[in-house]
């Protein structure tokens, strides 16, 4: 089972954070190929669902690494959507991981955010297998959490 | 898989609802939509062609905040029934905590509810997941409709592992909510687990 530690969960921030910065994207996501959003940069400009977001990202991404199966690839490494002001740009990480950077096309572009992405890559990858050698070694992990703790019913009007 | 975290105090499931074509897989989500309160839900998303019939997948994100100081989140999602898109179905199974097979209760839908539950533990195991072990539910939706199999039928044909199953109108409300609190209690207890 996937999960961060609060030490871990500030390293990836970090990251993110600097990529962010450096690349001059107004957000950068890390998401779980199931479309979990793992960790992402702060962003007080991004105001969408980034939950919803990171959903259609796996959705995207498989689409796309499916098709490129069919067409006799053997790995999607990366993608790129254009809207009319922003760029979208995603890159496998590990074959596990997507990471997803939004940048507006007037303040940086597909260059940039690859040469930055490539900067961050290893150090990336190293704390995301850190933490997958960590999860391998404990037994379990408990939340704590009773299913009697939660009034589903409260939830509805 | 359910993800955790520790800092922020999440934790993530998902929830996938399967079925055949027009089963009322979406109508269920939708209704649970449309009656949680605003502040514990995200946006649906809804990716269907013009006759409103599912191309890729439907999303919910609920949430349930402070739950012994933790927010739990379950991520709603729907399969398209129709068989065309079967390579669709097997992506939106990845990384499933717990599933809800939605039958179509009319008789001659049956053929179409085994064709899908045959596909669907057909994409488990090529994901790895054994059906014996994750959290599953069945509902036999459109009890309202003149020529439907008795319950017994149902059960007897699907339900082969004896899981919690549940009659239901889904455009109606009837068995939506009960079928939803189900899987969400078998998602959380596996969590423990």
């Amino acid at each position: 089972m996937l999960n961060l530690k609060p030490e871990e969960d500030k390293a990836l921030r970090e990251i993110l954070n600097n990529l962010a910065q450096e690349s001059r994207s107004k957000m950068v996501l890390l998401i779980d190929k199931s479309g979990q959003l793992i960790s992402r940069s702060e962003s007080p400009a991004f105001s969408s669902d980034d939950v919803t977001f990171a959903s259609l990202t796996a959705g995207n991404v498989a689409a796309s690494e499916a098709l490129s199966k069919l067409l006799g690839d053997k790995d999607l490494n990366h993608m790129f959507t254009e809207t009319e002001e922003e760029g979208i740009y995603m890159i496998l990480i590990d074959g596990k991981f997507i990471l997803v950077s939004i940048f507006d096309k007037r303040v940086s572009n597909l260059g940039i955010v690859r040469v930055k992405i490539k900067k961050f890559y290893s150090k990336l990858v190293d704390t995301l297998r850190s933490i997958e050698e960590r999860i391998k070694k404990e037994s379990a992990v408990s939340a704590d959490i009773n299913p009697e703790d939660i009034d589903l019913d409260t939830l509805f009007e | 898989m359910p993800f955790i975290n520790f800092a922020t105090k999440e934790i993530n499931c998902k929830i996938v609802y399967y079925g055949p074509g027009l089963s009322g897989k979406t109508t269920n989500i939708k209704w649970i939509y449309d009656h949680i309160r605003p502040e514990n839900k995200g946006e649906m998303i809804t990716l269907a062609t013009e006759t409103e019939r599912t191309l890729f997948f439907d999303f919910v994100p609920i949430e349930v905040s402070n739950v012994k100081g933790f927010k739990v989140r379950f991520h709603l999602y729907t399969t398209p029934g129709q068989i065309i898109y079967r390579a669709s179905r097997k992506l939106i199974l990845k990384g499933v905590d717990g599933i809800v097979f939605v039958a179509d209760s009319q008789e001659d839908r049956h053929d179409a509810n085994l064709d899908t539950l045959d596909d669907m533990i057909e994409n488990l195991k090529d994901y790895d997941i054994n059906i014996e072990e994750i959290p599953l539910v069945f509902q036999y939706n459109k009890r309202d409709l003149p020529n439907v199999l008795p319950v017994e039928v149902l059960r007897r044909d699907l339900n082969r592992w004896n899981r919690p199953d549940f009659e239901a109108v889904a455009h109606k409300g009837i068995g939506v909510l009960e079928t939803f609190k189900e899987i969400s209690r078998q998602v959380l207890k596996k969590l423990k687990s």
